[in-house]
């Protein structure tokens, strides 16, 4: 028993560590001044993605459309997804799975063929009608998204009937309640917490979503679809600062729910009342969800001030300094090995000049030696920082 | 009809006129303007040619099988194998990385279920969904870090002597099955979870008293009763991953197209809408196929996923 223990807790380890891992590690490159997201080598903590971030104004632009998408699509997919949860409680069991079988299908198509089909669909109805209007991004974006983002909310929404008295409801009616007012006074509270869930889940949902937006927002972009063009046209570790970002926000989230949860646990009196936490005036005070999200909010304030005003020039200029001198050292290397062959051969072999050319001169000029092979990984940094370098730090 | 019917009359009575209205009215939207119309218009979509917009509605719009045919036959009539292997490729990784995640998520789902109890299994339920709420961009890029030229895995690899030159691990697809199945671990932990935790725990330990193996009593007790989250599971990771198209993108070596990436490419690159629909269409009914197929094997019905 005890064997099987210890296995599974290294296996969840094991697990865990491929969870976080990647992430950890990106989130690391975010604060390496290296033009490209690596850990190693490390060249200087620095903090300066994070404006080159703020300063991307196509995401900037696309975190503006999102929130917009994201407003329309929550504000229709709940409702709707709410709509869909109760007339699924109402079917007979036949009809029933058959709705369940087409509500839930939008979640399992491919996100690629519901944008397709709601950019032909509504191509041909603005073609049909000549209402213009429609055919644009934001409208297109929110129209796709909400076929299958409802089938999330209409999830949460089913968890929460399941667990619904209906005798609340047939004695709201017997006490002379009509069906609207128990509708509103009985019902809708009762959904109320799978309400907030659910337009938390939808908007979450819209936001991340790449596959249909890709293709219903036309020309505009969202932040996802600006996320990914960045990501395809080559990457720098303003990535990794955004993720940092969203992880912190989630951290801080996860942290404050479970605050809350335990709480409300040891309000409730089970196992957790009984810790010495509660017991405690202070700790118990600590422990409040409102506190623990103050604190947190107040540490990363904190920390990101600091880090505002972490200045990293000195020890880049260094580093580019020794870039400088690595790729001197090269050039020279090699410029003495083509005299030699030179003097050798008695033909005159054009001498690479670039910086590329440093790095690369075999390639170009079959004539000349192979250019000094990289041996590590920094070596071949250190030609191609000298490329980029000078344009960042002005 | 008459039992819709029949469902409207009691909401009526239950929830009152507004109540009633607004559920028929939302769900009949939702089911006809927003699911099925667009369905049918890419279908129809499918069957036209491409034609400029001042030919549209003239007699030269009419129905035609060439989109489809294109996608069977070059034009010179010899068999596309080019668009067919990507779609058989696109099917074969999608299977891989479903019965990777099904591996690694069952004794994830099982600890969870029967081993981890309180502050552990909380932890790990929040371990499992945090990177679930990073965006789907950057999980892929975190890949691209980790297997990058100069990534980790490289350099590590390099400094323990593993290998001599930087491996392109990108090239080899190694990063974009680790980012795919790495992407929809949760949605098959939740099913395959949420359906060993209806087994009893007492079953385990009489199957172990009895002088089961626990390779058997994970075969005969906990495989059974974990069959329909795992199908649940893997039906919904093996259509998302299919259905792929940032992952692809972002971690694809430039040799190895997802069928996605085609459809996207006669979109957006050729404009050529009707046969872009058409390779849609044809994505979308080999997937459901392929699932119904494996729900047929199973005996699992489609009212099982997303529970």
């Amino acid at each position: 028993m005890n064997r099987h223990t210890l296995f599974g807790g290294a296996y969840a380890l094991a697990f865990f560590a491929f969870l976080f891992g990647p992430l950890v590690i990106m989130a690391t490159t975010a604060f390496n001044s290296s033009r490209f997201p690596r850990v190693a080598p490390w060249e200087c903590f620095t903090t300066g993605w994070f404006g080159e971030l703020f300063g991307n104004a196509r995401l900037m632009e696309g975190l503006m459309n999102s929130v917009i998408i994201g407003v329309g699509v929550v504000a229709l997919a709940v409702p709707i997804g709410l709509a869909g949860a109760l007339a699924l409680s109402e079917l007979p069991a036949k009809l029933r799975s058959m709705l369940y079988t087409v509500l839930i299908l939008p979640i399992l198509i491919p996100g690629v063929v519901l944008g397709i089909s709601t950019i032909v669909l509504w191509g041909q109805i603005t073609r049909g009608t000549g209402a213009g209007f429609l055919y644009n991004g934001y409208f297109l974006t929110i129209v796709g998204q909400i076929t299958f983002v409802s089938a999330y909310a209409m999830l949460v929404f089913i968890a929460r009937l399941q667990r619904f008295d209906a005798t609340q409801t047939e004695a709201a009616l017997d006490l002379g309640a009509t069906p609207g007012q128990a509708f509103r006074k009985i019902l809708l509270p009762f959904m109320a917490p799978a309400i907030g869930s659910a337009a938390f889940i939808t908007l979450l949902a819209s936001f991340e979503n790449y596959n249909t937006t890709v293709f219903t927002v036309l020309s505009e972009s969202t932040f996802t679809t600006a996320l990914a063009s960045k990501v395809r046209h080559g990457t720098d570790p303003s990535l990794s600062a955004l993720a940092v970002i969203i992880i912190t926000l989630t951290l801080v989230g996860a942290l404050t729910n479970e605050a809350y949860q335990r709480r409300k646990e040891a309000e409730a009196g089970g196992r957790a009342s009984r810790s010495p936490l509660y017991a405690n005036p202070v700790t118990r005070a600590l422990t409040h969800p409102g506190i623990v999200f103050a604190i947190l909010v107040t540490v990363i304030g904190g920390i990101t001030y600091a880090g505002s005003q972490y200045d990293s020039s000195v020890c880049e200029a260094a580093v580019l300094q020794e870039k400088l001198d690595r790729q001197e050292e090269l050039r020279a290397e090699q410029r003495e090995r083509i005299e030699a062959q030179e003097a050798e051969q008695g033909v005159t072999v054009p001498k690479p000049d670039s910086a590329f050319g440093g790095a690369f001169g075999g390639v170009g000029t079959p004539a000349a030696p192979a250019a000094p092979k990289p041996e590590s990984p920094s070596a071949f940094g250190g030609a191609f920082g000298g490329i980029t370098a000078p344009e960042v730090d002005e | 009809m008459k039992q819709l019917k029949l469902a409207y009359t009691s909401l009526l009575a239950k929830h009152g006129m507004g109540a009633a209205l607004f559920v028929a009215i939302s769900v009949t939207l939702w089911v006809v303007v927003f699911i099925t119309l667009p369905q049918l218009s890419m279908l129809d979509y499918s069957f036209r040619f491409n034609l400029p917009a001042d030919q549209i509605g003239t007699e030269a719009d009419h129905y035609t099988l060439e989109q489809y045919h294109s996608f069977f036959f070059n034009s010179d009539g010899s068999f596309n194998a080019l668009d067919i292997t990507i779609l058989i490729r696109t099917l074969i990784a999608a299977l891989i990385v479903t019965m990777i995640d099904v591996l690694i998520c069952y004794p994830i789902a099982y600890i969870l279920a029967h081993g981890a109890k309180g502050v552990a299994a909380r932890l790990m339920v929040i371990g499992l969904i945090i990177p679930y709420w990073i965006n789907e961009i950057l999980r892929a890029f975190a890949f691209r870090v980790l297997f990058g030229s100069t990534g980790v895995v490289n350099t590590w690899g390099m400094q323990m002597g593993l290998w001599d030159a930087p491996v392109d691990f990108i090239r080899a697809d190694v990063a974009l099955y680790c980012g795919l199945a790495y992407a929809y671990i949760l949605l098959m932990v939740f099913p395959m979870y949420n359906a060993i935790e209806a087994l009893d725990h007492t079953q385990v330990e009489a199957a172990r008293d009895m002088g089961a193996p626990l390779w058997r009593v994970h075969w005969r007790v906990v495989l059974p009763m974990a069959k329909p989250g795992i199908v649940s599971g893997a039906t919904m990771v093996f259509m998302l991953t299919a259905g792929a198209l940032a992952a692809p993108q972002i971690l694809g070596g430039p040799s190895s197209l997802w069928f996605t990436q085609l459809i996207y490419q006669w979109f957006n690159e050729s404009s050529n809408w009707p046969r872009g629909s058409a390779y849609a269409v044809v994505l979308l009914v080999t997937c459901i196929s392929f699932v119904l197929l494996m729900m047929r094997v199973f005996k699992v019905s489609v009212g099982e996923i997303g529970k």
